[in-house]
């Protein structure tokens, strides 16, 4: 990747959410939620009858949103998605996975993480100068 | 040591004259490329990964908490009184948003910063996005007092949505809620930094390579 990556600069982005209720509640608390002109809001709630798809369309949406700075997704949704996660490669938004009330964060699922593990594997940095 | 072999930015083969685009990366290369950037690269993306994982841990623990304190006010107030039935999608701009400045080390690549602003009234946020302003969110020392109590109107009106009878639990969890936003963002600079160092390591091994 040669190209420069281009950070969009902004006074007020939002905070996406795609969580299950709890945690989107508790969010909506501390003041994140947002509802514009169109009655679109920040946010999706993912419960036992939210679709695959409908968790697709609303990463897209936050991912592709000039307004959104960081999209906080749990884990276990994120698992749900997980190849359209992964293949996410921008600085902004940027993507956390967060874990939810019954299912605790796991690093070895990070797709972040899991991008920049392979430098600690033997194909790492150092052994490639060998 | 110019390096020419390079694969410039017009993806155009070695063997051809170079464009101008790819004079310029390999400058800028010959710049990335002095003794120590290197190792200051692979400390900083250490750094900040360790940093990353520290604050994930930590978010984990202020989020258990919050999770507590919201099903001890659900446990008081009723479930009915606690849900996301409640939700109207009136319009009402965020009051905690994030504010995104580049930050370039002098290198061809740049990475975001992210900065967390709190409670910022709906006329604030009208005022930003007009006149694109860099206000900070810290008032000078007359105006503590009208920004905290701009703030408990804010977190008053969040918590108004529920109810006029808040439980105490409830804005424990408000703010414990809050904590874990600002872990998260802190989290959100981390990994800014480590994908930062990593894309430059990831080059120089693609560089290497070749």
């Amino acid at each position: 990747m040669a190209n420069r990556a281009q950070i969009p600069t902004k006074n007020s982005a939002l905070i996406a959410m795609i969580a299950d209720e709890d945690t989107v509640v508790g969010f909506l608390l501390a003041g994140v939620g947002n509802v514009d002109l169109r009655r679109k809001t920040n946010y999706l709630i993912v419960d036992s009858k939210t679709t695959v798809k409908q968790i697709e369309d609303a990463f897209k949406e936050f991912t592709t949103r000039e307004d959104i700075a960081i999209v906080l997704i749990s884990q276990y949704v994120a698992n749900m998605i997980r190849f359209l996660v992964d293949s996410y490669n921008k600085p902004v938004p940027a993507i956390l996975e967060i874990p939810s009330k019954d299912h605790p964060y796991d690093p070895a699922h990070d797709s972040v993480l899991s991008r920049v593990k392979y430098l600690f594997s033997t194909e790492s940095v150092a052994s490639g100068r060998r | 040591m110019e390096e020419r072999h390079l694969i410039p930015e017009s993806g155009v083969a070695a063997d051809q004259e170079p464009s101008q685009e790819a004079v310029e990366v390999v400058n800028r290369r010959e710049v990335r490329l002095r003794p120590g950037a290197e190792e200051k690269l692979v400390l900083q993306f250490m750094d900040s990964l360790n940093s990353y994982l520290s604050f994930s841990h930590s978010l984990s623990s202020t989020l258990g908490q919050a999770w507590m304190e919201l099903a001890s006010a659900r446990h008081s107030m009723g479930t009915a009184r606690l849900n996301t039935s409640l939700l109207d999608l009136k319009f009402h701009p965020a009051s905690t948003t994030l504010k995104i400045a580049e930050c370039d080390d002098d290198s061809v690549d740049a990475k975001a910063r992210f900065v967390l602003r709190k409670w910022i009234s709906s006329e604030e946020v009208g005022e930003d996005e007009d006149s694109n302003s860099t206000k900070s969110p810290e008032p000078a020392d007359d105006d503590d007092e009208v920004c905290y109590s701009q703030v408990r109107r804010e977190r008053a009106k969040s918590l108004s949505v529920f109810g006029i009878l808040i439980p105490p639990k409830l804005r424990a969890a408000q703010q414990s809620f809050e904590r874990a936003l600002e872990t998260l963002v802190e989290m959100a600079n981390m990994q800014s930094s480590f994908l930062y160092s990593f894309h430059q390591l990831h080059q120089e091994v693609e560089d290497t390579k070749e």
